[in-house]
Order: structure tokens, then sequence, then C-alpha cells
């Protein structure tokens, strides 16, 4: 966030008149439209720098030369075929040459590298994802929209269901344990807060060890059984099912630190000299938590939030690989290692939106939760 | 006396009266039957077991006879396919009866291991992929540095260099064999040049001390010199940069190179890249900028190779890639001469042919612009109680045979679960769909065939065909083994006037011969299939249409249409390989619809006459499956075709990208709907395609009926996938990773009919013989044959050769082993031979190459002579 942008009001300060309620719109728009502009710019710029890094500077255009050279030898010279086998060497190296021309046509090598990466620029701007080079969704399409579309309900799915979870979950914890401080609970927390250096798909392992492959009660991996359902109930029954040990992979992997950072940060809060204020008031302590701790902290809390929840976007490719589950962060990789640049740009550039958008809307959130943040006041600074 | 007769009389009617008045004893048995079920609409026969109370009347003791089996089809009911990327979750899914199958191939030895010694699974073994050093030839590199490897010698001696037995024991940990020269192990060639090859693994053996004095003395004398231990040249390390692939075991491999290198003094760069990152340098690059000295290769081959001639052309010389590095290639003049006779079939029969190969081989390691490694060996596990063909070459995934002889040991019926690393990766349409391997398999599942390729020896089995009659130029090199394809050679055959020869996309109707060759066109090659006396009537689509001839002369029409610029679909990306087919072409015709015979003339053709009914693009003989990718009715492909002629879709990926719209994908995403649509279109006007040509073939009525079946199998599995194989697709879940195939009850073949192949009869072989040989005495030495406990079949065995080495090491004698009987060979060894020997440790080694398995099998034996 900008400090440019953003003033905040010192406590000690004298109330401001107030302005019309012109002023305050006229205040707003400019700088919503000031704003809008600004992250505009800021994504143009973060596009063209994936766009220009997926292409390692126009490098990716010589492995893809010599990646369609050498698929389309292999299946000329390699041919079990005796139609093909029976040509002469100059006229297999025709075909040959014939086809390298027609593919490299089609995937756009024939322009220079600057000029298509314009053309990428330009279309993401506008969000035209177009086509993949190589990769296909799950139903046979090569739309970027639909590779991308077809893995997000199970990525929302699963580190949805997980990740708000272990928000939520984080944050009541981290809430009772400073309400606790000291106690077994807390320091238990404490104690294996570093437990979560393992990553999911480690604890993963064990989970589908343990539950999958000894005790046999729950699947090995994927979306669903097979064959799927017919019946939606028992399809979702079946999703629900699967879905349990990669949940419990990323809640177990995390709860710990989550909770000991809340914990950590609400203690932070709770020593402030006006809650200590409060205290001698005697405020009771829910009145206390409620107005004096969870209202200042909200800002970052719904920052946190909000950058989770667009987190997901990007999936996890090795615990998805693990679980063998239809996300987007295997479809990522996969493009990833297969350069194709029109998925890589796809994916960075909805993030990209998403995460400008998500700034936008907490500038206005910000203003709205936190009294002290006023839209659009110039030439003051915290 | 005569009490004891009254009593043994008594006695004996006694008991006969009670066995007349005992109860008939009941007992309940066991029966198989087939059941209708109905699941959303959707009827399937499945297998059931039933139980039955019988009474048995009365018990007697007869030879058990083999029940006759009544069963159409495949053995199993329904196979379901998932996704499985990791090996290692694969084998733990096995074990615990997740699934049955993992149709991949596995070539890591810890988890090969734990298949071995798991006692649930087993395994079917095959050798298709490869590994070598491809080196770059240029001597002189553009910055004026020295690459070693553009010497001949400097490359032939890294064969002494290179440890193969290190590389596949330690390296691969077992899985692979030691390879030294450019035919694969299961192929033909590897089998009838097995003598050859082994005596280039004699001259080749590992031997590092010679390896460094010949690298040395041509270093020295390129002008290098040995400083402090390290080469240098023109007063500058000589570098050698390995090109090292990261993904597989090629890593290990490439730093086991760099290795041995740096230990005679050279300094090596090692570059770690990926297939793409490395194609950039060694496909894409000059090779005379030196952005690589070696390169870790790694080539599958998921059939059996019947014809390595073209190898040496291929690995060696420019006669290969037209690319850079190909065309860097200096061979010998010699060694050229013989590898380009063998590239153009330049020879007059198959014994010239042999002996160019018996040339080329030696010529090809002096050469050495390759050094082979490996043939790597990979598994694919399944549980213990199953069986199904397994391709020597492609392994589970690559067997055409596979939904014919998947099955439950003593069981009919039941469902399967095949896991594979990923599927439905490309788009399926039966035109220029998806040919990824693990997609292939489910489609073979679904796909009707006229011939099938031998799982052990890729020799075509009649399926649907009856027979084939072949015709050949005189000279030509071609070779029958099986009784069903008959070979004769002929002084000329003629394309007669009225054969189709080519296709007036305009018009929409066949040229024939007389309009397309000003004379009268010659073949080399002529092939007469005749197909069995019910076909087409014993086949019938999934959807329940019939198969016709329509659908045959469509699927000939699409092989042509599409590259044709007056055709609706043309699609300029096909034109470069129709031009070379067309180019060996000459015609085809409809000889006779009731039996169905064609014939069709080609300039082009294989070594076996078995294989030449597959070599005719357009009418390779699958009831319909003329297409590259499946099989499809012509009916399934209208929808396709007229969505492709208003530019909605195509069915190649070029033509898609090009137009910026979807592939043509029969099972499932967008552009199944707009079939849905055009199916519609097609139903209402009963639209018949190439009404010109077709119409003689197709009536409305039929096309309506076809229309309204698709559309209800639509409605049932939503996809229009069609075939006539042992299953159809149920239902494809794309995002799920699954496919679900249920046995098709219509199929026409009895189930076992294709049992012999499910395994390979892959002969094992016992040398027995004396330790000590007296120098000038006779030496006889037993060679037992068996296949799982039985004697293998003298008729059977293509070869038992033996190569009898010398104390030195030298190739000393060679001959055929002498067959005694079914299973028992006997290699003697006659005074004069034993005569020919010095004192000390001789070794024998005897080769054995069946007819029905492509993988020669060698035994040795060492003895030692004395006065």
């Amino acid at each position: 966030m900008s400090d440019a942008t953003l003033t905040r009001k010192e406590e000690a300060a004298p109330q401001k008149e107030r302005s019309s309620g012109t002023g305050t719109l006229v205040r707003v728009a400019k700088f919503t439209a000031l704003r809008l502009v600004v992250l505009f710019f800021t994504v143009i710029i973060g596009i063209y720098l994936t766009v220009l890094i997926a292409n390692m500077g126009g490098y990716v255009d010589e492995i893809r030369r010599g990646e369609i050279r050498s698929q389309i030898s292999i299946s000329i010279y390699m041919s079990e075929d005796a139609n093909i086998k029976i040509l002469s060497a100059e006229e297999k190296n025709k075909l040959v040459a014939e086809r390298v021309v027609i593919e490299e046509h089609r995937q756009g090598l024939d322009k220079p590298f600057i000029i298509r990466s314009f053309d990428f620029l330009k279309n993401a701007i506008v969000l035209d994802l177009g086509f993949a080079t190589d990769m296909v969704s799950d139903s046979g399409s090569k739309q970027v929209r639909l590779i991308l579309l077809e893995r997000l309900p199970p990525t929302l799915l699963l580190w949805g269901a997980a990740n708000l979870f272990l928000f939520f979950a984080a944050l009541y914890i981290g809430l009772y344990l400073s309400r606790k401080y000291g106690s077994f609970l807390d320091r238990m927390i404490v104690a294996l807060a570093p437990t979560s250096s393992a990553p999911a798909w480690f604890y993963g392992i064990f989970l589908i060890l343990i539950f999958a492959g000894v005790l046999q009660i729950l699947p090995f991996g994927g979306l669903v059984e097979a064959p799927p359902p017919e019946n939606k109930l028992n399809y979702a029954l079946s999703v629900l099912e699967h879905l349990i040990l990669p949940t419990a992979a990323i809640i177990l992997s995390a709860i710990a630190i989550s909770s000991y950072n809340r914990r950590t940060f609400f203690l932070i809060y709770s020593q402030e000299d006006y809650v200590e204020m409060a205290k001698a008031k005697g405020v009771p302590d829910r009145a206390i938590e409620r107005r004096y701790v969870l209202r200042p902290t909200l800002p970052p809390i719904i920052t946190q939030f909000l950058l989770l929840v667009i987190a997901i976007w990007t999936g996890a490719t090795i615990l998805e690989t693990v679980f063998n589950w239809p996300g987007l962060g295997r479809a990522i990789y996969q493009a990833i290692g297969m350069y194709d640049t029109p998925v890589i740009v796809g994916v960075n550039v909805i993030y990209a939106y998403l995460l400008a958008g998500t700034v936008f809307l907490l500038d206005i959130i910000y203003a709205l939760v936190d009294p002290r943040v006023r839209i659009g006041e110039e030439g003051k600074r915290a | 006396m005569k009490k004891l007769l009254v009593i043994l009389s008594l006695l004996v009617v006694g008991t006969l009266a009670l066995a007349a008045c005992a109860t008939p004893e009941a007992v309940t048995v066991y029966e198989t039957v087939e059941v209708e079920k109905v699941v959303e609409g959707e009827t399937i026969i499945e297998t059931v077991e039933v139980e039955k109370e019988v009474e048995v009347i009365k018990e007697v003791e007869v030879e058990a006879e083999p029940e006759p089996v009544t069963r159409q089809g495949a053995w199993v009911d329904t196979v379901v396919f998932v996704e499985e990327p990791s090996s290692d979750n694969a084998i733990t899914r096995l074990e615990a009866g997740d699934i049955d199958v993992y149709a991949f191939n596995i070539a890591e030895a810890p988890i090969a291991q734990r298949i071995y010694d798991s006692e649930v699974l087993k395994s079917y073994t095959s050798y298709g992929s490869y590994n070598e050093l491809t080196f770059n030839p240029v001597l002189e590199l553009e910055d004026g540095s020295l690459n070693p490897f553009g010497d001949a010698q400097v490359r032939e001696a890294m064969n002494w260099l290179i440890d193969r037995s290190y590389i596949t024991q330690e390296i691969m940990g077992g899985m692979g064999r030691p390879r030294f020269v450019a035919i694969n192990y299961a192929s033909k060639d590897s089998a009838e040049m097995a003598d050859i090859i082994a005596a280039m693994e004699l001259k080749y053996a590992h031997d590092p001390a010679k390896a460094e004095e010949v690298i040395t003395a041509r270093m020295v004398e390129l002008g290098a010199e040995m400083v402090d231990g390290v080469w240098q040249f023109n007063g500058a390390p000589v570098v050698i940069v390995g090109l090292i692939r990261v993904e597989d075991e090629r890593l290990e491999i490439g730093d086991y190179v760099a290795n041995q290198l740096e230990d005679i003094g050279f300094t090596v760069d090692r570059q770690y890249k990926t297939s793409a990152e490395a194609s950039a340098c060694w496909i894409s690059s000059d090779p005379a900028t030196g952005c690589f000295s070696y390169y870790t290769g790694g080539w599958v081959s998921t059939v059996i190779s019947r014809n390595a001639q073209y190898n040496f052309g291929d690995f060696y010389t420019p006669l290969g890639w037209g690319i850079p590095l190909w065309q860097a290639y200096q061979p010998s003049d010699e060694f050229f001469a013989v590898a380009d006779k063998l590239y153009n079939s330049d020879y007059a029969d198959v014994a010239e042919r042999k002996e160019l190969m018996s040339q080329v081989i030696p010529l090809s390691m002096e050469d050495s612009a390759r050094v082979w490694l490996l043939d790597a060996t990979g598994i694919a596990p399944l549980r213990k109680e199953l069986s199904v063909a397994a391709d020597l070459s492609g392994s589970i995934y690559g067997a055409t045979l596979w939904p014919l002889t998947l099955q439950y040991e003593n069981q009919v019926g039941g469902s399967v679960t095949i896991a594979m690393p990923s599927m439905m990766t490309q788009a399926w349409n039966p035109v220029a769909g998806s040919n990824w391997v693990y997609d292939m398999m489910p489609m073979r599942g679904a796909k009707g065939n006229a011939v099938i390729p031998d799982p052990f020896t890729g020799l075509n089995l009649p399926c649907r065909l009856e027979s084939a009659a072949v015709y050949a130029l005189e000279g030509l090199p071609i070779g029958q083994t099986m009784d069903w394809a008959v070979l004769e050679f002929v002084d000329e055959i003629v394309v007669p006037d009225d054969a189709w020869a080519d296709w007036d996309a305009e018009n929409q109707v066949w040229i024939t011969a007389a309009e397309r060759f000003e004379e009268p066109a010659t073949a080399k090659t002529k092939v007469v299939m005749t197909y069995e006396a019910d076909f087409p009537g014993n086949t019938t689509w999934h959807d329940g249409s019939p198969f016709t001839m329509a659908d045959m002369v469509m699927g000939m029409i699409m092989n042509f249409d599409p590259s044709k610029e007056a055709s609706a679909i043309y699609d300029e990306g096909t034109v470069p390989s129709f031009d070379s087919f067309m180019s060996t072409f000459k015609g085809w015709r409809i000889v006779s619809e009731a039996p169905v015979v064609i014939e069709y003339y080609t300039d082009a053709y294989s070594l076996d006459a078995e294989q030449s009914v597959s070599n005719f693009r357009a009418a390779f003989p699958n009831e319909g499956g003329l297409y590259a990718q499946g099989s499809a009715a012509w009916h399934n492909i209208v929808p396709a075709w007229l969505a492709e002629a208003n530019g909605e879709m195509a069915f190649s990926d070029d033509k898609a990208t090009a137009l910026e719209v979807d592939q043509t994908n029969y099972l499932a995403g967008p552009t199944v709907e707009l079939m849905k649509a055009k199916l519609d279109e097609a139903l209402a006007g009963a639209y018949i395609p190439y009404e010109p040509t077709l119409g003689a073939y197709i009536t409305a009525e039929e096309a309506t009926t076809r229309y309204e079946n698709l559309q209800a199998w639509l409605g049932r599995t939503g996809h229009i996938y069609l075939g006539t194989g042992a299953f159809y697709i149920q239902k494809a879940f794309p995002v799920e990773g699954t496919i679900i195939m249920q046995r098709n009850p219509e199929y026409p073949d009895m189930a076992d009919r294709w049992s012999q192949f499910a395994e390979a009869p892959v002969p094992e072989v016992l040398l027995d013989g004396p330790g000590e040989v007296a120098i000038g005495g006779e030496a006889a030495f037993d060679v037992f044959i068996d296949f799982k406990g039985e004697p293998y079949l003298t008729d059977d065995l293509a070869m038992v050769k033996y190569l009898l080495f010398d104390a030195t090491g030298a190739l000393a004698f060679q001959g055929q082993a002498e067959p005694v009987e079914d299973g028992y060979w006997q290699v003697v060894l006659d005074a004069d031979t034993t005569g020919a020997l010095t004192a000390g440790s001789n070794k024998l080694g005897v080769i054995v190459v069946s007819k029905r398995a492509l993988v020669p099998i060698t035994q040795t034996a060492e003895f030692v002579t004395a006065e």
C-alpha cells in the first residue's frame, strides 16, 4: 500500500472540519480514479514483465523450434510406416521441412518475438487469454480460459475448504491462547509451531500411508471414486471423502504456526496502553477483546484473508500431485514444463488483476473499518 | 461255504437295493450368467455368479474335458481407467487392491524390487526404450578449439571407456541390458544378427586401458598435448561439453561419462538440460558452434521392429535427419556405401541383405557417431490374479490385444481398474486426434481390427481378415512367415484402369487409374485382402448401427479429401504427408462386397508379406477404422465434418490453431455441443455425406436410422466416440480423469480366440556340458529349451546357434546346434574344433531365437581345455 494515498490521522491531532458532501464525493472519485490508473499501469508493467520472463526474453522460441524439429523428425525418420520408410533421404528431408514450416507458422514462430510480445500484452489486458500452444484442458480444448476454468472448482474446493478452516480456526485459537497466555495449551502450540516447517505434501504422504494404505478407510487420492457415482448426492459424498486427507494435510502442516502467529499478534495488541486503560476502568474482557483488540487488528486480518483468498488461484503443485488432485497447481506446473507461455501468462494475468482488485478493495475496506484512515486527504502523513 | 455264498449274495443285493433307494444328493453349484442391468437409462450386460442347487443322481468319474467357451468378446465386463502419475503410489494402490493394473513401464530399480517382492503382484517385461551417447562429429569448432569426438577413432575408443555393465547394474539397478549396436534387443534383426552382435560385444567389451591408449595416440596426432594431466590444445584445456538430460537415468549416465573423461585428462563442462532446453542445442544449432560434445540420447520404440536396416543411414550418416548435426556426419566411404544400400533397399534378396547387415554392424562400430549404452528393461505391474497380453516392446499399454486377453484367472466377468500416468491429454478424434500412448490404450479397446500385431513378434495376425495374397515384383526382398498371407513374385503388376487412384474433391468422386495416369500404370506390389465370409454382417457399431461398405468407403475418402484444396474441410497441414503417400500409391478397388475383397496397388512394401496389408494408408484394413487415431463410422464423422466445414472446429490441431477454434473432441468439451447441433441438422435433412459417391451405398432411410442411433448414444453416454471393438466407452470424466469401458456383447469373436497371447513364450535356456575338454577330443554340450516347464517345440525355434570363444577371448568357431528332440538340442564340438583350441579357459555361448517371441536368449558355459 502506498503511503502517498493514505493518510493516517494522528490521535492527538485536532479534528478537521468536515467537508461538504460534494467535496467528499469529488475527493473520493479523484482518489478512486487515480488509484485505478496507478493500479492499471502497475498491472500492465507486471503483465509485460511476465510475458518477457515466461518467454525467457525470446529464448523460448529457440527451444520451441528445436522441439518442433525434433518431434517432426522423429515422426518421419523413425516411422515404421512403409510409405514413409521407402522415401529417399531428400524426400524425407523435404517432408520434414514442409511440416516444420507449417508448425512454426501455427505457433507464430515465423514472427519476431518482440512483435508477439506486444500481441501477448494486448490480449492479456483485455483478458483475451487465447489458445494454449500445446496444453489442452481436461475436456480437450486448447482455450486457456477452459484450461484454467476446468481446474478452478477442484482448486477452490480443496484450498478454499482448507484455508478458510485454517484461517478461522487459527483466529479463534489465537484469540483464545492470547487470553490463556502461559497455559498448557499455549505452551503446546508454541512447542508444536516448528512442525509447520514440513510442507503439507509431507504430511500427505503419511496420511495416505496410514489411512489409505494400512487402514484402508479413506481413498488414496483423486477427486472422486472410480467410476464416479451417477447420483449427485453420492458424487458429492465421494468428493467429500476424497477431500478429507488433502485438507487434513494442509491443516496439519499449518495449524500450529498459524495459531501461534495469531496468538502473538493478539498478545501484542492486548498490551497496548489503551487496553490496559480499559482494563483499569473495569471494562469486561469480552468487550475489551471486541472493541480494543479485534477492531484495531481488523485491517491486517482482512488483508491476510483477502490475499489468502486470491492465493487459492495458484493451487499447490506437489500436494496436488501427491493426492492426484486435478487442481490449478498441477496445470501451472505442467505449463511451465512445456513452456506453454499463453497458459503461464494467462494464470499471471488473472492473478495480477485479482491482486490489483484486492489492493483497491482493501483501500476502501480500510477506510470503512479503521476510523483512523481517510481517503484523499493530502499533505498529512502519519 | 453255501452259507457264506448266500450271505455274500444277500449283501450284494442289499447294497444294490440301498443304492437304488438312496435319496439323490443335493449340491450347490455356481454358474456365471449374463444379466442385463439398467444404470441411469443405460443397459449394461454384466456377468454375475449365481448359486443353484442341483441334484446329483450318480457320481461317475470321467475325464475332465475343457468347457467350451461360449462367451463372445472380452473376458471381463468392465474396465475403468484412472490416472495415477506416481509409480510409488501406484504400487501401494495395487497392493491394497485399489487398482488392478498399472499401465506404465517402470524402470526404477527400487520400485521394481517392491513389485518382485510383493506376494500379490506380478509384472510383464518389455524392452522398448534405449539409451546412447550422441557425439558432435565436427573436429575443429568455429572458435578454433578441438572437439576430440570429431575423430572416429576417439569415438570408437569410447566403446572401451564406457562400462555398460556398470551403467545397467549400478545406475539402472539391473533394469536394462548392455547394448552395443544400433539394433533393438526386441527386434527381428537382433535375433537374425545375434552372432555378429555377440562378436561386437566381445570386441568392444569394457577396457579402459585400451581406450586411454587409443585416445592418447589420437590426441597427440591431432596436435593436443597433456600438461599436468590435462589435455590442452593451442595452450588451452580441451573442454568437452556434456549435454546431460536431467529427467531420468540419463542424468547419472551423463555424469558417469563425464567422470570417465575427466579421469583420462579431459576438462568437462556439464550442461544439465531438460528435453526442450537441450533440443535448442543439439537439434537446432550448428554443431560447429560446439554447444555440445556429447549428448545423452534416449529413444523409445512402441512396436517390435521387424526391419532395422534403416538405422545405420538414420543414425550415422547425412541420409538421416535433415538438420545440421546429421549433415555434419562424415562416415567412411565404405560405411556410407553399405548404409546407403540398406537405406534404399538396394539388394537383390534376403541373403544379400543379411550380408550387408553383417558388414554394416562392424563398420558402424568403427564410426561410432553414436555409442549405444543399454536397452532399458521396463516392467508393467498388475495383480497376480489377472493376465493380459503385453507387447515385448510396447508393454501393456501398447498391446493391441489387451482388450481381448485381459482376464481374471479362472473367472469370467468382473471389473478391472487400470491406472496410467495420464490420459485425455489431447482431443480425441479419429482423423487427427490424440495419439498419446496412454490415450491409445482405451482407443484400442474400442477399436475393431482386420489385423492385429502379434505382441511378441510384431507380425500381423488376421482378425476380421480371412486371408491376403501379396504379389510382388521379382527380386523384391519380401518374405512370408505365416500361411494366411500368401506371397507370390511376378514379373509385372499392372494397375487396372478402373482402380480408384485419386479423389476429385470438387465433384466428390473417385479418379480412376485410367484418368490419373497417362499410360497404364504399374506397381511394385499388389495386395488382395479377403475378409471373413460373414463380414461385415458380423460387425456392429457400438451405437447399434450395422457396419456397411459405406463405412469403409467413407474412411478411404477421409484419407484423401482433407488434403484437397477444393474440399470443404481442406487442411494444408496434411498436404506434405499426403503428397508422400501419393508418390507410392497407385490405386485400390473393391473387387467384391460378399465376401468383401479389396485390392490395392502401391510401390511401398515391407520385408514381411504379413505387414504389407497395412502399407496402404488409406485402406489400412481395419473395418471402418481407416483413420489415424481410433475408428469411426461414416455417421459419426458427419457432425464433425459439418462443423469443420462451417469453420467452427477442426479435426487437426494445426488447423484448429490457425482458425482459432477448438480441435474436434469426440469425448467431451465444447465441441461435443457443436456436434450435437450438427447431428440434429443432419438428421433433419437425412444428410448423406459425399453423396455423389456414397449415395450408391447409403439410403436416406439408413441415414436417418444411423443419426437416430447416434443421438440416442450421445444421450446415454455423453460422447460420440464409436467403435466396433470388444469394449465401448460408457462414459468419460475428463476432470476426474476416468474412463469407463463396458464389454461389447456384439463383438463377433469368442473370448478365448487370443488366449495363447496371455504370456510371452520367451524360451528358458539351460546349457550344460563338461567342465574340461581334451584338446583333440569330442565334446557334447546339452541345450535344454523350455517354456513354463514344457519342452519348446523344435519347429517354434528359428535358431539355436553357438559361438565358441577361445582362451584369448577371440571368436574361434560358430555353428548351429542340432535338435535331438523337442526342448533338447546339442552342440557337438568335434575333434578338429577342439584340436584347434589352445590350453586354457574357453567360453561357449548359445543363442536361442524363438519364432514366437523375438528376443534372443543367450547362455554361456565355460570349459577348460588341456592336452
